[in-house]
């Protein structure tokens, strides 16, 4: 793959984080789901957010992306406040989320669905070489361009939805659980997919129940408890600490 | 095969449309039976371009309105008017003003009328909108339908007798109940002029299906179909929905007040315009259309128009010559309340048989996708 973010240029100060999160709380009518979430991205690196059911870890993309407003907190990109912003603004700003559950367009064939990841950049030229990217990417799309969203398998769908992200060329792609659901065999190829796409130079943050798998792409990691982030640390430690290893990897 | 140029595509559209007009004033002097076929044509002319516009809301962008009747007797009203006015102000005759008038003054009239009302029932698609941007599916509908029946019910409720203020005196002007018919004359009514023959009707039905079709194939149709789909799906790529949501009703607003225009001031039209064309069976009605046809289907909601409106009129014409004929039972029963009920009947099949509409969301001549 070309390098990701064509249409920015790298900023001058390379140790600033892309993202940072400070503090973030959200609520759910009377019930905070958030109470107080810290954590920050650098750029090119791959970070994973890994915790229980319910701990909180969709409510935070779903925030970051403001799709839920936060109540206190402050989190910012590439220096930029994102409280202010709309999803979409969000989008502009660089940020891809590849939403949880397979969330392609059904009806849309597997060609306008990635068409319209690149929304943002209507560059017919520019939409093809990101395409061709897409279906290197994942060949199991290139053979199925013209079938519609929804009669593909659940893995092809996730990779239609990473691939749809991957067409808008963000530099920060936000996945939810991309392995909800997929057969394990498919997980993994997802994961690759993943590398290639943190090899490219776009930076990752993604969540997911599945430990092993996560933290063997991430370099760094933050384990997710009620609402806190309850540890972080390099995704090596965090595989040999014997608390998550007994919370979230089965005990052995 | 060589792709025919636009240009000549629009030249010979424009020609058949001439040609049908005065093909259309030729014969309806002259001959009865081919009257009837003629006033179908153009009925399913309006209708397809009243269904492609209610397509571009329903359809594409997924917002369910069930008040397109709203849309529709407005620019029935407003087009009336505006057509009475610009008459007058022509020097024509008023008591030749709802006589066919020629082809030449149409070419005044109708452009002088068309803009008009797209550009102001464009804004109230605006405002009916825009709720569209905090409700979703059955409260949305809801909205639309409370918007066409406030429309409807201002209209008939407004009197000469009780109106006090300016802007009461206008809205009774337009008749009440009993419907505007057009500017007075030695105390009576003379009707709205009947300007807008085949060449207008088919014309913008065609151009109407032809843009919408373009619309759906551009880059605008595919985020509005996405927004239909998944609207946080959508923003999360960049697509803002309020924009999509709401241009979607501007577009289907402006397309049906141009089709209530054209039924008010079509050739041979009824000349008046009543409540009763902002009854919410009419707004079923479209509906009706646009499913059968296959929701999203630009071709299709056309060629749902078109069957729903030539069997409408066809199955009525036929049950009346079997009832003439002396078919015995036709005798004791309503003929029109059985046409609807086998008409019912008929597209509770369709729906079972295929619960998409005719076409899906394909359109004719596309190459088939692999459905789900």
């Amino acid at each position: 793959m070309r390098t990701a973010h064509p249409f920015r240029p790298p900023p001058p100060d390379r140790d600033e984080p892309l993202l940072d999160v400070a503090g973030i709380e959200v609520r759910y009518g009377g019930i905070r789901a958030l109470t107080s979430v810290s954590l920050h991205v650098r750029r090119g690196e791959v970070v994973a957010l890994i915790g229980a059911n319910g701990a909180g870890k969709t409510t935070t993309l779903r925030s970051l992306v403001r799709v839920v407003p936060w109540s206190a907190g402050r989190a910012t990109f590439n220096g930029v406040d994102l409280s202010p912003l709309s999803t979409e603004e969000v989008t502009e700003l660089g940020i891809s989320l590849v939403p949880e559950g397979r969330a392609i367009f059904p009806n849309l064939t597997v060609r306008e669905n990635l068409e319209i990841g690149a929304y943002l950049h209507r560059n017919k030229q520019a939409m093809q070489e990101s395409l061709e990217d897409v279906v290197k990417l994942f060949p199991r799309l290139g053979e199925r361009l013209a079938q519609e969203g929804g009669t593909l398998s659940g893995g092809e769908q996730q990779m239609l939805a990473i691939g749809r992200a991957v067409m808008a060329r963000p530099s920060l792609l936000l996945l939810d659980e991309p392995s909800l659901g997929i057969a394990p065999k498919l997980a993994r190829q997802i994961f690759e997919a993943i590398r290639a796409i943190a090899a490219s130079g776009v930076t990752v943050l993604v969540v997911e129940q599945n430990t092993r798998l996560a933290l063997e792409v991430a370099a760094r990691g933050y384990v997710l408890r009620t609402g806190e982030v309850a540890k972080e640390g390099a995704s090596k430690a965090l595989l040999d600490d014997p608390e998550v290893r007994e919370a979230y990897l089965g005990g052995h | 095969m060589k792709r025919v140029p636009a240009w000549v595509l629009v030249l010979v559209g424009c020609a058949v449309c001439v040609g049908l007009d005065y093909a259309y004033s030729a014969t309806v002097a002259a001959d009865r039976g081919m009257k009837f076929w003629l006033m179908i044509a153009v009925a399913c002319a309006i209708n397809v371009l009243s269904a492609t516009a209610l397509n571009v809301v329903n359809g594409m962008a997924g917002q369910f309105s069930i008040g397109h009747a709203g849309f529709v007797g407005l620019g029935a009203y407003l087009g009336g008017a505006v057509a009475a006015y610009v008459a007058v102000a022509m020097k024509i005759p008023l008591a030749a003003l709802h006589d066919n008038l020629s082809f030449v003054q149409s070419l005044i009239i109708v452009p002088c009328v068309v803009v008009p009302v797209a550009v102001v029932c464009a804004a109230v698609g605006f405002v009916v909108g825009l709720p569209s941007l905090r409700l979703r599916g059955d409260y949305l509908a809801i909205v639309t339908l409370g918007f066409s029946e406030i429309l409807r019910l201002t209209v008939l409720g407004t009197v000469e007798d009780t109106a006090k203020n300016p802007i009461t005196k206008a809205i009774a002007a337009l008749g009440g109940s009993l419907g505007y018919r057009g500017p007075k004359l030695d105390g009576d009514f003379v009707g709205i002029p009947s300007v807008a023959g085949p060449f207008w009707t088919v014309g913008i039905a065609a151009f109407a299906v032809f843009l919408a079709l373009r619309l759906k194939r551009s880059g605008f149709g595919r985020a509005l179909r996405a927004v239909r789909e998944d609207e946080i799906a959508a923003s999360a790529v960049g697509v803002d929905p309020a924009r999509y949501k709401v241009t979607a009703f501007v577009l289907a607003a402006a397309g049906a007040g141009i089709a209530g225009a054209l039924l008010a001031i079509k050739r041979d039209g009824p000349g008046i315009v009543s409540p009763a064309n902002m009854r919410f069976d009419k707004s079923f009605e479209v509906i009706t259309m646009v499913i059968l046809g296959g929701s999203g289907s630009v071709s299709g909601a056309a060629i749902g128009a078109v069957l729903y409106t030539a069997v409408f009129y066809l199955s009525e014409e036929a049950l009346n010559q079997a009832a003439r004929a002396g078919v015995g039972f036709l005798a004791n029963v309503d003929a029109a309340a059985l046409r609807m009920a086998l008409f019912a009947l008929t597209l509770v099949i369709v729906m079972l048989v295929r619960p998409e509409g005719l076409f899906g969301e394909r359109e004719l001549f596309e190459k088939k996708r692999v459905a789900r």
